[in-house]
């Protein structure tokens, strides 16, 4: 998948778990751990708003591009 | 997104209809070829059974000609049940899984609708087997008439398939996203 996600970097980088960001966002552990292992298909605006406040970063701090990647 | 929850009752009805349906369809169709069988290896009896004479051997030939055309229809017919009986139970079986919007089912729905079609032009196929074999001497009616429900019915079945195949993809769409 070209998307890459980095939740796994902010969440070390802020010292949270993905249980309790699961919590704060109020999204399931489920779907955010669909999320983290790049499963994902697609990810709403709302479930990206509540992630980066939650994080408090920007949607590029979390998502990245690699064109080479398909 | 699969569920395990007990499917409801009226479900499970259902369920249970229309394979005693299937059974009973089953069963009226080997009914009726072995009729069809024995028109051929005891054509007498048959003759007695109908209450006919055999003064009319003309008519007579082109009666027994239309009932044997008649049920070479209606064992049509039971296959086309079956097939279309047969079809609903799968997809009553998804809608037990949990998981009723996949693919196959609206290919499902449109086989059924293109069974139905077909069963609909068996019934015009009776109707013509019995006016052909009809005489005065030998009336053959079976209540046939043109009825505009059954087509709706097909056409309200493609239409459906067609929203179904849609809902399906549009779920695939959704599929992992979070």
């Amino acid at each position: 998948m070209p998307i890459i996600v980095r939740l796994d970097d902010i969440l070390h980088a802020r010292r949270m778990s993905l249980t309790e960001l699961s919590e704060k966002v109020d999204i399931t552990l489920a779907n955010l751990s669909i999320l983290k292992t790049g499963k994902a298909r697609a990810i709403r605006f709302s479930t990206l708003e509540a992630i980066c406040s939650a994080l408090d970063c920007q949607p590029g701090d979390l998502l990245a591009f690699d064109s080479t990647e398909r | 997104m699969t569920s395990h929850a007990p499917a409801p009752p009226a479900l499970e009805i259902t369920r249970k209809v229309l394979r005693g349906l299937r059974v009973l369809n089953i069963l009226y169709g080997v009914g009726i070829a072995v009729m069809f069988v024995v028109s051929f290896l005891a054509r007498d009896f048959m003759v007695r059974a109908l209450h006919s004479s055999h003064a009319d051997g003309m008519d007579m030939g082109v009666f027994i000609m239309g009932m044997r055309l008649l049920m070479l229809v209606g064992v049509a017919g039971a296959a086309v049940a079956h097939v279309i009986l047969t079809r609903l139970l799968e997809i009553v079986g998804t809608v037990g899984e949990g998981d009723p919007f996949v693919p196959l089912n609206a290919h499902r729905l449109q086989q059924i609708a293109w069974w139905l079609l077909g069963g609909e032009g068996l019934h015009f196929l009776a109707g013509a087997a019995a006016r052909y074999a009809s005489s005065s001497g030998h009336p053959l009616d079976i209540d046939w008439s043109f009825s505009f429900t059954p087509w709706i019915a097909v056409l309200g079945l493609f239409v459906l398939a067609r929203v179904f195949e849609q809902g399906t993809r549009m779920r695939a769409d959704l599929d992992g996203m979070v």
